[in-house]
């Protein structure tokens, strides 16, 4: 389990993360979504689980359970994004980011060598491993990227790119993988395909999901539990079902007075 | 039995057989054909230099430099950092063979290179300690103020003998090339052909050291890297580390460059081996030959010096000579000479079949001239006079 213990984050006067203490993954494989106006601390959340920014105040927290049950706290408070990746806590950015001038392929690799722990071998072709190549051609098959390997990321459509940096993410191996609005910028249609693929992947390989994410009706039709964040503050979390009853969720969220 | 079972080195692939170098380096016997008859012409180089009149001197010491931008080209090509301040390393592994040879008497030249490698390796790790953390303009300024640094101290040194610099010989004797040279008793020019070998033998095998690291999963990162140091980050590569390795690794190609021109020279100084000139020039080494290309930074480092070296004796202002091919690279060939291979090659098509193209270029490239000019003069104008 995944805890965020009291965080806090201040930009100069403004407090965008005040005493957050969230809980994520209670039950492994759990899809927690984010929600919120502009300005409501999401990205800030994020960016603090993942070690992109430090807090002022609180913790991160990563909850173990042993072989024999045991279960151990270990603070990742201190450490390098890089560390927490080790650690299973991943992530993708709101903007696409891939390495462009690379095939898809070699996209996908590099971040299946890194979780293999080939990423510092100097003396090994960077193909030649070959669990590492079908995990790949899996990744690449789960996510329905596998026609166009061989292109550049730049090359791709932007529903494409969006579904290649996930992809990444779980060519990681993670156990808690937060993504910053996996389908910003992706058109009525490809949307489905997208928030489909993600979803398939995260269930088939037990990801607990943190997502942040503007369209209401995919968060309705896919969240375990939402968490909806105000000012920097935890303003209502539970059932997906509160977007319906709780009216006053409603007017902070979508500006519905009833 | 197939002859891929009975060779070694030797493996089947759908269109026959290749020769296994490395894994992943496979050539067929095209490419083959195209090594060995290269190999040839490299092994009878000091004849046909000689025979048609070209600078043996001249091409060797663009090989030692080719060496070093071999390094500077690891970082530029694949983590997309330019290093102003190379010719530390280069400089390093000169004076560290300068050393040996005045104060400790080495004469062993095959000593004299594991110093020079070994003291341009931890200048490296020195200095990219320091510099690792940093990205673009700031990574280029800092390596430019160490590699200053460097200067100074050494022109300002009396240890370092000021800025006469040191001898490269023991008594008078040229460092020793595994006895060979004395057992052959050869004079200057046979002293010189030795050691081109001995070049040859360590830049094929440095050639190869570099393809194996920018095709090894490490490689791969550096590139990542390059492109974007965020994600790289974000999917568990060490960036600053990794950043850290590769300078160590360009800067031990700086020392062996540094090494192998002092082996060369009766004696060298600071101005020749350390000045911020040479750091400039081996990134144009590398931008001229061809800095997406392994081999490019050799073909370069020997094309620069060689027009250098002849310049100097010819004009007043031979210095000048970098800045015009540099523009004229960066104008014409931005991807270097054999980067450019394609490009000339349809080139040289278009002429075949219609040579009237020529004078079509030509007035482009006049077109773009005068519209430059033209620029120029209204900015000119515009800096003096003010606003219309």
């Amino acid at each position: 389990m995944l805890e965020a213990r009291n965080l806090r984050k201040e930009f100069g006067s403004l407090v965008a993360t005040d005493d957050v203490s969230l809980r994520f993954g209670e039950e492994p494989g759990e899809m927690v979504f984010i929600v919120g106006p502009n300005g409501a601390g999401k990205t800030t959340l994020v960016n603090l689980l993942t070690g992109h920014l430090s807090p002022d105040e609180g913790a991160v927290v990563i909850h173990e359970t042993d072989d024999d049950g045991e279960t151990n706290e270990r603070d990742i408070t201190e450490l390098e994004p890089r560390e927490r990746v080790e650690n299973g806590l991943v992530r993708s950015f709101q903007i696409v980011q891939v390495f462009e001038e690379m095939t898809v392929r070699e996209n996908v690799r590099m971040a299946v060598l890194s979780q293999h722990g080939h990423k510092s071998s100097m003396f090994t072709h960077y193909n030649a491993h070959d669990e590492v190549e079908r995990e790949v051609d899996e990744l690449l098959d789960e996510f329905g990227l596998d026609g166009d390997a061989d292109d550049t990321a730049e090359e791709l459509p932007h529903g494409d790119r969006k579904l290649l940096d996930v992809a990444m993410s779980f060519g990681l191996d993670p156990t808690y993988l937060l993504l910053d609005e996996p389908t910003s910028g992706v058109g009525a249609r490809e949307k489905e395909r997208v928030i489909n693929t993600v979803v398939e992947a995260s269930n088939t390989q037990n990801v607990t999901t943190v997502t942040i994410e503007h369209d209401m009706d995919i968060v309705s039709e896919y969240a375990d539990r939402l968490v909806a964040l105000h000012q920097g503050r935890v303003y209502a979390e539970g059932d997906p079902s509160l977007l319906e009853t709780d009216t006053d969720l409603r007017r902070v969220l979508l500006g519905v007075d009833e | 039995m197939s002859v891929a079972d009975r060779l070694p080195l030797v493996v089947e692939r759908d269109d026959g057989l290749r020769l296994r170098l490395l894994s992943g380096l496979e050539f067929d016997r095209r490419q083959l054909a195209i090594i060995a008859v290269t190999l040839v012409l490299l092994l009878l180089l000091p004849d046909i230099v000689s025979i048609v009149g070209l600078s043996f001197p001249f091409i060797l010491k663009g090989l030692t430099f080719g060496i070093a931008a071999l390094g500077v080209n690891l970082l530029l090509r694949h983590t997309q950092l330019v290093s102003f301040g190379h010719a530390a390393f280069f400089g390093a592994g000169a004076y560290a063979t300068a050393v040996m040879a005045s104060y400790g008497g080495v004469e062993s030249g095959l000593l004299l290179l594991l110093g020079a490698a070994l003291v341009g390796t931890l200048t490296a790790v020195f200095i990219g300690f320091l510099v690792a953390g940093h990205r673009e303009i700031y990574f280029a300024l800092l390596t430019l103020a160490f590699g200053q640094l460097m200067f100074a101290i050494v022109i300002g040194s009396q240890f370092f003998n000021f800025d006469d610099g040191l001898s490269v010989r023991v008594d008078g004797a040229r460092a020793s090339l595994l006895g060979i040279d004395r057992a052959l008793g050869v004079g200057s020019a046979g002293y010189r052909v030795l050691l081109y070998y001995g070049i040859l033998v360590i830049l094929l095998g440095l050639l190869l050291l570099t393809w194996r690291i920018v095709n090894s999963p490490f490689g791969k990162t550096l590139d990542a890297i390059g492109q974007n140091d965020l994600r790289a980050e974000f999917i568990g590569i060490p960036v600053k580390r990794h950043i850290w390795t590769v300078f160590i690794l360009s800067g031990l190609y700086g020392g062996i460059g540094g090494g192998l021109f002092a082996l060369l020279q009766p004696h060298i100084r600071p101005q020749g081996t350390l000045h911020v000139l040479i750091s400039g020039e081996l990134l144009l080494m590398a931008l001229v030959g061809g800095f997406q290309t392994i081999l490019g930074p050799i073909i370069g480092g020997v094309i620069i010096i060689y027009l250098l070296d002849l310049a100097r004796f010819q004009a007043d202002y031979y210095n000048a000579l970098a800045g015009i091919i540099l523009v004229a690279v960066v104008l014409f060939f931005p991807q270097g000479l054999l980067g450019s291979t394609d490009q000339m090659r349809s080139g040289a098509r278009q002429i075949r079949e219609d040579p009237s193209v020529v004078g079509t270029w030509a007035k482009a490239l006049g077109a773009r001239a005068a519209g430059g000019v033209r620029n120029g003069i209204a900015s000119t104008k515009h800096l003096l006079f003010g606003g219309d």
